[in-house]
């Protein structure tokens, strides 16, 4: 494709000139640099996240732990984990997927690569300044917007660049079939810089008064989720699973369906935080009707991609990037059909307020995107540098850790927290004593987060192994590897 | 507080209703004329159906 200036490919009366054809490595090419900025970011964000969200956890059981020192306090080290690995890691990896499969999904090689450079400056620009903010005392105390308001505009500015990007790459597409996963970065790509500019033009700029503040907050809060990472998710899962083992989705119609009405309900469901709250009840009403309504769009992508799989099971065995992909549908598939039960007011009343909502978070988060995410980085780096994945076992270490560390800390959690909730219900259990509950499981809570950590390690030394192509040359990377005859037997058609 | 619910509303109503003006589009535009097909277009004659595209490294060849 002949270069261009940005303001000719935004220009309306420029023709696109689409038709050129690409051969797929072509693609995969140009998006290399972007993608790995924002790779390479991600994860070093996530080993920080690791450590803050770590120490976190061993304060609440040991308070004594690391105290002394303002910024090591428990209300600056955990909205620092927060946002460390909500915007340093899971969205900068979201970005950085996103980036690849729009490039693939639209057939054309990436244009504007200097737009996407900035867009990752300006977001690790934007993170760090948080941080550092957050950790001087700055933080906002608004769940998920804690960033100070000097850190927020740097990244909207890598947002809004990004949405920008998505437009002009969606003009520029070759002809054909809009694929289900474009539609959900779509969702993520040009909703989300608008809902995170008006909450933060609604509580910071030109804050609202009263309640309402707090409806913006779990609107954006709850959207984050839905609008953002959600899609990311998804789109990676739908184009990943059937790519991987070589089979088209089982309904396409199903994966429609599923998208339509996620995009009609999401946006509905965060007053459902508000349960019981000093505020309107028919907005809450609504919410609750809208979190149950997600059953379609949550049973619509289970089917479809246990279906899908049906008979291919086997290849979890030999791929790296289903065994995560599919733990992530999976879980997909659990958290939320979690959190509609938790929208249930008389279900509601029991677990709020405790560990059990901790629990969720972390199922969502790290259970489904973070797991996705990271069979999709095993995807798409050998295919960037042109390298294999130096050590299987390795991966396999990485993902055991991963996958045994989640499940035990979201088993630990959620068990506390249900027992946490009831004691709380009980008149006669005092508030201190109802503390007491919930420690066994925090204490298994903290170790839980030493397996994640040692997991993030082995994955930060496969990626920098590959970006910097260390290791023995392998019999050739990944996209040009085929199963071999044995490999393929566990595998019926 | 009016103002603000107002807002919010409005901003329910703004993201449902983009969704509806983009479907509007997509069924325009013919994108689900053809589903069965449609679900194969990430597939080519380089990486056809039927074809496993990731697998562990080794170092043993197949």
């Amino acid at each position: 494709m002949k270069s261009q200036s940005l303001i000719s490919s935004l220009n309306p009366a420029n023709e696109p000139d689409s038709l050129d054809s690409f051969e797929r490595a072509e693609i995969d090419a140009s998006t290399k640099l972007p993608v790995l900025l924002f790779f390479g970011s991600a994860i070093f964000w996530l080993l920080v996240g690791s450590v803050l969200g770590l120490v976190s956890a061993w304060k609440m059981t040991h308070p004594g732990l690391l105290d002394g020192e303002a910024w090591l306090t428990f209300g600056r080290l955990r909205p620092a984990h927060l946002n460390t690995v909500i915007y340093g890691w899971a969205s900068a990896a979201g970005i950085g997927v996103g980036i690849w499969l729009t490039a693939r999904l639209c057939r054309v090689v990436l244009m504007h690569s200097k737009l996407l450079i900035a867009a990752a400056i300006f977001w690790n620009l934007g993170v760090f300044v948080g941080i550092l903010g957050i950790l001087a005392g700055d933080s906002r105390s608004i769940e998920w917007l804690e960033f100070p308001g000097y850190a927020t505009p740097i990244l909207f500015v890598s947002y809004a660049f990004i949405g920008i990007w998505t437009i002009i790459m969606f003009r520029y597409r070759r002809p054909g079939h809009v694929y289900v996963s474009q539609w959900y970065l779509f969702a993520a790509f040009l909703w989300f810089p608008w809902l995170y500019a008006t909450a933060n033009i609604l509580l910071t700029w030109q804050p609202i008064q009263g309640s309402a503040q707090a409806a913006v907050n779990w609107w954006f809060a709850h959207n984050v989720l839905g609008l953002w990472f959600a899609p990311i998710g998804l789109a990676s899962a739908y184009y990943m699973i059937p790519k991987v083992i070589g089979r088209p989705v089982h309904s396409y119609y199903l994966s429609i369906l599923g998208f339509w009405s996620l995009a009609l309900f999401y946006s509905w469901n965060g007053m459902h935080h508000l349960i019981g709250g000093p505020f309107p009840a028919w907005m809450v009403s609504a919410s609750v009707v809208a979190s149950i309504m997600m059953f379609i769009p949550v049973v619509t992508v289970a089917i479809n991609h246990h279906m899908t799989m049906r008979g291919h099971f086997g290849a979890l065995k030999w791929s790296p990037t289903l065994r995560f992909t599919v733990f992530g549908a999976m879980t997909y598939t659990l958290v939320s059909l979690q959190g509609s039960s938790m929208a249930i007011p008389s279900w509601n009343t029991f677990i709020h307020f405790t560990d059990h909502t901790i629990g969720h978070a972390h199922l969502g988060l790290y259970g489904f995107f973070t797991m996705i995410m990271f069979g999709a980085i095993y995807y798409i780096v050998p295919r960037l540098v042109g390298w294999e994945w130096p050590s299987a076992n390795m991966i396999r270490w990485h993902f055991w850790l991963s996958a045994v560390g989640i499940s035990i800390m979201v088993i630990a959690l959620t068990i506390g927290g249900i027992l946490q909730g009831f004691a709380f219900y009980d008149p006669t259990v005092s508030f201190r004593s109802s503390l007491d509950y919930a420690t066994p499981f925090r204490i298994v809570r903290g170790l839980s987060g030493f397996l994640l950590l040692g997991g993030h390690i082995v994955f930060a030394v496969l990626f920098t192994q590959m970006v910097l192509r260390i290791g023995q040359i392998k019999e050739g990377p990944a996209l040009f590897a085929k199963p071999s005859e044995s490999q393929k037997e566990g595998v019926a058609v | 507080m009016t103002a603000g619910i107002l807002l919010l509303v409005s901003g329910l109503v703004f993201l449902s209703g983009s969704a509806l003006l983009a479907f509007y589009w997509a069924v325009r535009d013919g994108q689900f004329n053809n589903l069965s097909e449609s679900a194969k277009t990430i597939f080519d004659a380089d990486e056809p159906v039927g074809t496993p595209t990731d697998r562990f490294p080794s170092n043993t060849r197949p």
